[in-house]
């Protein structure tokens, strides 16, 4: 298979390349030039659409009143914030944030050095370890409803006894295990890179000088992972801030609303209620709060990883 | 040596823990789709009547297929393009110097992040506008968009590893430029580039938010979304089995696909992270 590739091609390609030879030293929008069509291409489809969305927060707009559209000014705002629904879904997306971040972020370390020792078939765990990342998301939902959390069918009821409604009775907790099954992996391959990158002499010279474990874990190890975890926690945080499969899938943001988060509380309402102002405010909200949460996460990996090295 | 038997244990059953934690629901839901619609409920672990009615039952309308096509050829367009973007910009950040090129990827990076559903409606609406609502088209366009950040990022992390100096050392030999590309780097950069093309298409496959608010009939709704009215529609039937039967189909070549190819993809997720 592989031999093939390079056998077939030359011909034709060898025609049109030297085109792209003499341009070497031309100015350095030349030198940007391989870069434009996807820049251009995202900026086009995320910022057009955001500025869409930023006109419309602006409009009071609601699709089931035709003609209603007009300009309010930040009267969307101040009506969002008034919403106890949406502080209530606002408190949910931090709930759910924080406790998934911090519970996989622990399971994702206890993993990772698991997975750092060599043992016999580590591949194979590994693989195994990944594999709920790698699951279609929406079937991990469906997965843990039907099967884990159902008061009939459920594993947790068939194994413990009862018949709890896992999914109405503690329907944010039940939405966070599946979260959280579903991110360990993440935060593992992420944090395992770190341990990988540590120097074996470090370690080996700590041992010579009689460290224990637990003290070469937390003055040499934890330290040199500390930026693999913040990064991890940013990554993971921005990633779960917009978790929707999971409360579309299992709950549908209720009983009531429970387990609404705020991406589910925006597509209510503008998919089910209509409001198109409204649900855009509460767009723009998110955006700026991702926002503030990315840049912290892209300072951070300029520099933990070498994202813009060029040539050596 | 150092390490007794009794640690040995002790490792070998903090892996049988963690591999049944991974796994446990997944063998469950596979157990299920073999179960017949009587014993659905009776808890074993090990169906008592096998039977292949779920997956019959999937494959005999079009509630599943269309959604089935709709998802592999969706992801593979979004896939190709998502690529052949990436690379031109991959090749510029690893190859080439410039002013702005750090700004340049923190932009990309930034759109990565950027929240989906805030950018929902508006799509929606250009979208109804433009009459690509509900089109392959009007899902690839923002596939691509969330797929290219990744792709940039995870090709210029394995293009940078490229020994390019060979490509100068074969035109010095005499070949053309072209053919110093195709017959040298090519082939070196192929491995990172398969591995880029099996992420995004995972990404592209995974998505929810955009299949289910971007689609409306069986046109272009995907896998995922399809999932979700498995659920809704069987109000009087109990949908467990056919769920279950859904959900190994879709997983399944996923699984086989890391199992065969997870150095590559490991390699991949933490790219840049190994050599940093």
């Amino acid at each position: 298979m592989t031999t093939t590739t390079a056998a077939p091609t030359p011909p034709p390609v060898s025609e049109a390349a030297p085109v792209s030879a003499p341009r070497r030293r031309a100015n350095p929008w030349k030198r940007r030039a391989p870069l434009l069509p996807a820049l251009l291409f995202t900026i086009a489809v995320t910022q057009v659409p955001f500025l869409v969305t930023v006109f419309y927060s602006f409009q009071s707009w609601n699709l089931v009143r035709p003609g209603s559209q007009h300009f309010v000014g930040v009267q969307n705002y101040v009506d969002v914030f008034a919403d106890s629904q949406f502080r209530g879904a606002m408190l949910n997306t931090v709930l759910l944030t924080v406790v998934c971040v911090f519970v996989s972020m622990l399971l994702g370390l206890g993993l990772a050095l698991l997975l750092d020792r060599k043992f016999v078939g580590r591949s194979v765990v590994r693989t195994l370890i990944i594999t709920p990342f790698l699951i279609l998301p929406a079937a991990g939902a469906l997965l843990w409803k039907t099967t884990m959390f159902d008061p009939t069918y459920g594993l947790l009821n068939v194994g413990f006894g009862g018949n709890t409604d896992w999914l109405s009775e503690f329907p944010l907790a039940s939405v966070m295990t599946q979260v959280v099954w579903q991110w360990t992996p993440f935060m593992t391959l992420l944090i395992l890179a770190g341990l990988q990158g540590q120097s074996k002499e470090v370690l080996e010279a700590a041992q010579v000088d009689g460290a224990g474990r637990w003290r070469t874990f937390a003055s040499i190890t934890l330290p040199q992972l500390s930026r693999y975890l913040q990064l991890a926690a940013l990554l993971g945080a921005i990633y779960i801030v917009n978790s929707f499969d999971a409360i579309y899938l299992m709950t549908q943001g209720g009983p009531g609303t429970a387990s609404t988060n705020l991406p589910f509380y925006i597509y209510q309402r503008a998919f089910e209620g209509f409001d198109v102002g409204q649900s855009s405010a509460m767009g723009v909200i998110v955006v700026v709060l991702t926002l503030v949460v990315a840049t912290f996460a892209l300072r951070l990996m300029f520099r933990t990883f070498e994202v813009s090295g060029g040539v050596k | 040596m150092a390490v007794t038997t009794g640690r040995k244990a002790r490792w070998a059953l903090i892996d049988v823990v963690v591999v049944v934690y991974a796994l446990f629901p997944v063998l469950w839901i596979a157990s299920l789709s073999f179960k017949t619609k009587e014993t659905l409920a009776d808890g074993n672990f090990i169906p008592r009547e096998w039977t292949l009615q779920n997956y019959a039952d999937i494959f005999a309308t079009n509630e599943f297929i269309r959604p089935l096509i709709n998802s592999l050829g969706i992801a593979t367009i979004a896939t190709l393009i998502a690529v052949v973007l990436g690379m031109m910009a991959a090749y510029a950040i690893a190859r080439l110097d410039f002013p702005g090129k750090k700004a340049l990827i923190g932009v990309s990076l930034l759109i990565a992040m950027f929240p989906q559903i805030s950018l929902v409606t508006p799509l929606f609406n250009i979208e109804s506008a433009l009459g690509l609502f509900d089109t392959w088209p009007g899902l690839i366009l923002p596939y691509i968009t969330f797929a290219l950040p990744l792709a940039i990022y995870t090709l210029s992390a394995f293009f940078r590893e490229i020994p390019w100096e060979l490509e100068k050392a074969a035109k010095m030999d005499g070949a053309t430029p072209g053919q110093a590309f195709w017959r040298v780097i090519a082939p070196l950069a192929a491995p990172g580039v398969f591995t880029t093309a099996i992420l995004v298409f995972i990404f592209c496959w995974n998505d929810f938010v955009f299949a289910i608010s971007l689609t409306s009939t069986e046109a272009s709704r995907t896998v995922p979304a399809a999932l979700s009215f498995f659920t809704g529609t069987s109000q009087f039937e109990d949908p467990t089995g056919t769920i279950s039967a859904a959900a190994v189909v879709i997983t399944v070549p996923i699984v086989l696909f890391v199992l065969f190819f997870q150095r590559r993809i490991v390699a991949g997720l933490t790219s840049g992270a190994v050599k940093g």
